[in-house]
């Protein structure tokens, strides 16, 4: 499949579902999943290739390329399914919704856009994917109304601000090798100087920051995912801030080669230490605010920052295996945190859109498959073994812990037990517990919702079990960028400081599953009861009374919720009251007084006389 | 080929034909001014291709410079020539759905009288003509900021006029000196003689040029009118002067520095100015509620951002200066018609009025959301290449203070952002409890223009190649002194 082709069905695909809405719902929905599953199978069919073509040179003479190789297609494919996916699940939940055709094309125009990003070939393509992700996506995130337009203008300054860090840095590339394609830029960067590749790294660094949410550049995140309708929530979690990882990536491995990354800058002000140490703070404080959180959307958010500082951990250590651990995980996580904002949905979508963790309760009673699907998430979000989640941690705390990092291993650590902590209160509050009265209702949720949870929560199971498959696409990646790449087989890592080996895992767990089964099998059998038989000296508690589900982790907040104050959050609002003073301030100016204002002109004259005179400039 | 001359006479001669023609039928005078523009952007477009090779020279009257008046029609002079005339034939269509009943006919013609002056000022090449089309133009736009009638139009128009003719009066003082050194009005003939005598004595000239074409140019601190003007001049004419005049006003203001004073070592003053201008429009446009007032505060940080660009005095900084200021034209035109036009129907120009116009004028507010895209300079629109050309060329300069300059360039392209997304948030999504309008008919000839403008802002941001050989050749004019000097006195 040529690469021309695939782009030029995507955006006509989105543009032809946008009209075709105008006739036919239906055929609407129906053409966003086709044109979808026809980017799956193109993109799938492109595995192992690696080709460049030249799209088009009508802007300025630029070369718009575009180019596929092992790296761009893992990433490509990710975005395609999550994204399938996504779409799939918005069938029913979007129905209730005005505007449902601005609706599909954004979404559509979102993961084709990110596609294009990830087959660039050169930065001019890049920046101008890039750039239609962010507007489309500002559209999408302002979608629901309400706080959602607060939520996407912080979304969109911090994205403008962002890109704009970018297309210096790209420029500035381009007046310093001559050209703006990759490969070109790459071959001739070796002789810049550690100064200037400095800079350029700070320049990126704050673009695909802000993407990728890293502290303290991530506070556009929480709102915009909890304001954003939960499929695209999925989409924004799941790949759309993995295109900063993307791009961290590519900068790091593809352009400034690795070797020289990691030795750039003087000891303390180590431009890798700097991104390892802002990759433990993002870590460890979204972590703990996800804990405090009582909308079910809003702790997703927090908690995704807190996985990005995971990747970014992996990616700025600098080793194969960091790396590939790094890279996993931004495959498992696309699944799982998708995952989990699809089961959030569900529960918003049948509740009539409550994501209040202390209103909800004991939904397991009438959507066992969305719980079972939340469990699943939650378990490759902790990374529990035969889960996704385990082995890409698994190896992130291995280099970590192998290569002499124990501050960073211990935040990791740290990090996951507050993974556990949160992933807890999620299930539990929505799940587990009372069923609220009002809630008996209920439904289980629609097919078309279902479907899109069995099939993500099955790869978070099946990628738990047999990593060789992700990890052989990223082997192939590794050897692209010049790395070595790590000695794999299908069920997991053989390195020869430790190896990781799910067949082994899954033959004792479930070998150990069975032993359990056994034994409770011999024990005697299970009675049912009910709740309310038991003894209440005559006067039963109403079964709603036994919420026990506010303030939760209530003594661990009062200990150490005074040090997780957002102070980039409170920085930023300062900046822009301060800039909106200053407008004002400066409106001033123009007093409305026109004899003010022809005074101005005297006194511009007066002024360019007056330098004239004093220091001769002409 | 079509003698230039004739993009001064047929609108000029038809303008003037107007009167008479109102006696044959009161409907026909509405189509004079398409039908002048639409012959100049004709043959403006087929001359192009000429004055690429070579700028055509017409004497009027026959007398060889530098004697005489004579027109020069170079690349910038034809490429202003084309903005005006599309701009020009585009917002007329507009005005076929009258803006207001009365005194239509003299509407048409000031419209038309504006616009000719426009296309003399970047035509001529006679700094005195220069400054009597300067004079037409100038007050045309007085009086048709005043056309509608009320209280607000006519406070602005005085105060436009007392700032204009402040502005003109020191042009006017310029010229006399220059002229009374010179012995000559020809621009060629002074620039080639220009370092014949003290510096000193050609400076105050300069300042007063600087000073008085800065006034329509909308330099800070000179341009305290366009806020009140452009805000409450009808839309159509707010179209035209955040289009067309001020962009002139530069132009004067290139012309008279790089070609009749030829200095470099004002560059940096210019930088500054330039950002400075920037940054105060978009800050007062950031703090706005009304939305003309906010687009016009807007035009004030282009004109900024476009004396930075052709400050930078290289080729690529004058291609991106023209590329952009382009963009500025189209894009800006398009919003103002835009946003005239939902004004029209809310009544209110308070940008919280436009809630839910997503819905009730769908196909407007797309062309506002692409207008502002564009205008923020996201790709794939017209704004995009220009940022890009702009940015290009300031990092090509690599002078610190460039570079210092250019941070500041890239706050306020946020600060922009900020305020163009919250319109657009407020076009879409503002409003939780909108009573369900109706969506209202719409006025074909209105959206015509708007469709057109929105088309062209997106096939130049896809292609922008379509018209960077013009825009090269534009720079190489203005950059190549000698060169200029030569053509037209051998």
């Amino acid at each position: 499949m040529k690469l021309e082709i695939l782009l030029a069905v995507f955006f006509g695909g989105s543009l032809l579902t946008y009209l075709l809405g105008k006739i036919s719902k239906r055929a609407r929905d129906i053409l966003a999943v086709l044109v979808l599953l026809f980017a799956t199978a193109g993109i799938t069919s492109l595995y192992g290739k690696s080709s460049t073509a030249t799209l088009y040179t009508g802007f300025l003479d630029f070369p718009m390329v575009l180019s596929i190789h092992p790296f761009a297609w893992i990433f490509a494919l990710t975005i395609a399914v999550v994204g399938l996916c996504a779409v799939i699940f918005s069938w029913l939940y979007i129905r209730k919704k005005g505007r449902t055709d601005f609706f599909y094309f954004m979404m559509l125009l979102v993961i084709f856009s990110m596609i294009g990003i990830v087959l660039s070939g050169d930065f001019l393509s890049f920046y101008i994917f890039w750039e239609m992700m962010s507007w489309s996506t500002f559209l999408l995130i302002s979608y629901n109304r309400g706080k959602a337009i607060a939520a996407g203008m912080k979304y969109i300054v911090m994205s403008v601000a962002g890109s704009l860090a970018m297309l210096v840095g790209m420029i500035s590339l381009y007046t310093q090798t001559g050209t703006l394609v990759f490969e070109g830029i790459s071959g001739s960067l070796n002789s810049a100087s550690s100064g200037y590749l400095q800079f350029i790294l700070i320049l990126f660094f704050v673009a695909f920051g802000i993407k990728n949410a890293i502290w303290p550049l991530h506070v556009w995140l929480p709102p915009a995912h909890s304001e954003a309708p939960s499929p695209f929530s999925a989409v924004l979690s799941g790949v759309l801030i993995k295109i900063g990882t993307f791009g961290f990536i590519l900068l790091i491995y593809g352009i400034i080669q690795v070797q020289v990354f990691v030795n750039l800058g003087h000891a303390l002000f180590n431009v890798r230490n700097l991104l390892l140490l802002l990759g433990a703070v993002t870590i460890l404080i979204p972590t703990f605010i996800a804990l405090f959180q009582d909308d079910a959307k809003r702790l997703l958010a927090w908690s995704t920052v807190a996985q990005a500082g995971y990747i970014i951990l992996g990616i700025a250590y600098g080793t194969s295996e960091s790396l590939s651990g790094g890279t996993l995980h931004f495959f498992n996580h696309a699944l799982f945190k998708s995952l989990l904002f699809m089961v959030v949905g569900a529960v918003e979508f049948r509740t009539n859109g409550v994501r209040d963790l202390n209103s909800l309760g004991g939904l397991i009673k009438k959507m066992p498959v969305t719980f079972v699907a939340g469990l699943i998430g939650v378990c490759g979000l902790i990374g529990v073994p035969l889960t996704n989640g385990f082995v890409s941690k698994w190896l992130i705390y291995h280099t970590l812990i192998v290569n002499h990092s124990p501050f960073l291993a211990f935040v990791a650590l740290l990090g996951t037990w507050g993974t556990i902590l949160y992933s807890y209160k999620l299930i539990h509050h929505i799940f587990l517990g009372q069923l609220p009265r009002k809630y008996e209702k209920l439904q289980a949720a629609p097919v078309s919702m279902k479907v899109p949870m069995i099939f993500l929560s099955l790869t978070v199971f099946v990628f738990g079990v047999l990593p060789g498959l992700p990890l052989h696409v990223i082997n192939l990646s590794e050897l692209g960028f010049g790395m070595e790449p790590l000695a794999i087989n299908m069920w997991g890592v053989v390195t020869g400081s430790g190896s990781i080996q799910m067949l082994n895992i899954a033959t004792a767990l479930i070998l150990g599953g069975i032993v359990l089964w056994l034994f409770f099998r011999m024990g005697p059998k299970n009675t049912r009861a009910d709740q309310m038989d038991n003894y209440a000296a005559g006067a039963p508690v109403p079964a709603d009374r036994y919420q026990y589900s506010v303030k939760f982790y209530d003594p661990l907040t009062r200990m150490i919720a005074p040090y997780l104050k957002d102070i980039a959050d409170n920085f930023y609002s300062a900046l822009a009251r301060g800039i909106r003073n200053a407008g004002n301030g400066i409106r001033r100016i123009y007093t409305g007084d026109v004899g003010n204002y022809a005074l101005y002109i005297i006194l511009f004259l007066a002024i360019l006389i007056f330098i004239q005179l004093y220091w001769k400039v002409w | 080929m079509v003698n230039p001359v004739l993009f001064i006479v047929v609108p000029l001669g038809l303008a003037f034909a107007i009167p008479l023609l109102k006696y044959i039928s009161k409907k026909i005078i509405r189509f004079v001014p398409a039908l002048a523009f639409l012959f100049n952007l004709v043959f403006a477009l087929r001359l192009i291709p000429v004055v690429m090779d070579h700028p055509v020279h017409v004497h009027i009257g026959g007398f060889i410079p530098p004697m005489g008046i004579n027109l020069v029609a170079g690349p910038v002079g034809m490429l202003f020539v084309v903005l005006i005339a599309l701009v020009g034939f585009l917002v007329s269509v507009y005005a076929f759905h009258p803006v207001k009943e009365k005194y239509e006919d003299r509407y048409h013609i000031l419209y038309m009288l504006q616009l000719t002056g426009a296309t003399g000022v970047v035509l001529t090449g006679d700094i005195f003509n220069l400054f009597v089309f300067f004079e037409i133009l100038c007050l045309a736009s007085y009086s048709l900021v005043a056309y509608l009638g009320n209280r607000a139009g006519i406070e602005s128009a005085v105060k436009y006029l007392i700032q204009g003719s402040l502005g003109s009066g020191l042009i006017l003082i310029g010229i006399g000196l220059l002229y009374g050194q010179f012995g000559t009005l020809n621009m060629a003939d002074i620039a080639g003689r220009i370092h014949s005598v003290q510096p000193v004595s050609v400076y105050v000239p300069l300042v007063l040029f600087i000073t008085g074409f800065g006034v329509e140019a909308a330099l800070f601190p000179l341009n305290a009118w366009l806020p009140d003007a452009h805000s409450s001049a009808p839309t159509t004419i707010s179209a035209v002067l955040s289009g067309i005049a001020i962009e002139v006003g530069l132009y004067a203001v290139l012309r008279v520095v790089f070609t009749l004073f030829g200095i470099s070592n004002m560059m940096g003053f210019f930088l500054v100015l330039g950002v400075l201008t920037l940054l105060i429009g978009e800050l007062c446009a950031f703090s706005q509620d009304n939305i003309k007032r906010m687009l016009a505060f807007s035009s004030i940080g282009q004109i900024g951002l476009l004396v930075f660009a052709f400050s930078l005095a290289s080729t690529q900084g004058i291609t991106g200066g023209f590329f952009q200021l382009a963009s500025h034209t189209l894009g800006k035109a398009l919003l103002f018609l835009a946003a005239g036009y939902m004004i029209t129907r809310t009544g209110s120009m308070e940008i919280a009025s436009f809630k839910g116009m997503g819905k009730t004028m769908p196909f407007t507010s797309l062309a506002f959301t692409i207008g502002a895209f564009s205008m923020v300079g996201l790709p794939p629109f017209m704004g995009f290449p220009g940022k890009f050309m702009i940015l290009k060329a300031a990092l090509h300069d690599g002078q610190m203070l460039t570079l210092i300059l250019l941070g500041f360039i890239l706050i306020a392209t946020v600060i922009e952002g900020a305020y163009f997304f919250r319109v657009v948030q407020v076009l879409y999504f503002a409003g939780d409890d909108l009573p369900d309008r109706e969506r209202a008919p719409a006025a074909f000839s209105r959206l015509v223009p708007i469709f057109l403008f929105t088309g062209l802002i997106i096939v130049l941001g896809i292609y922008p190649s379509l018209i960077t050989d013009l825009l090269d050749a534009s720079a190489l004019e203005l950059l190549d002194r000698p060169g200029f000097i030569k053509s037209i006195i051998p």
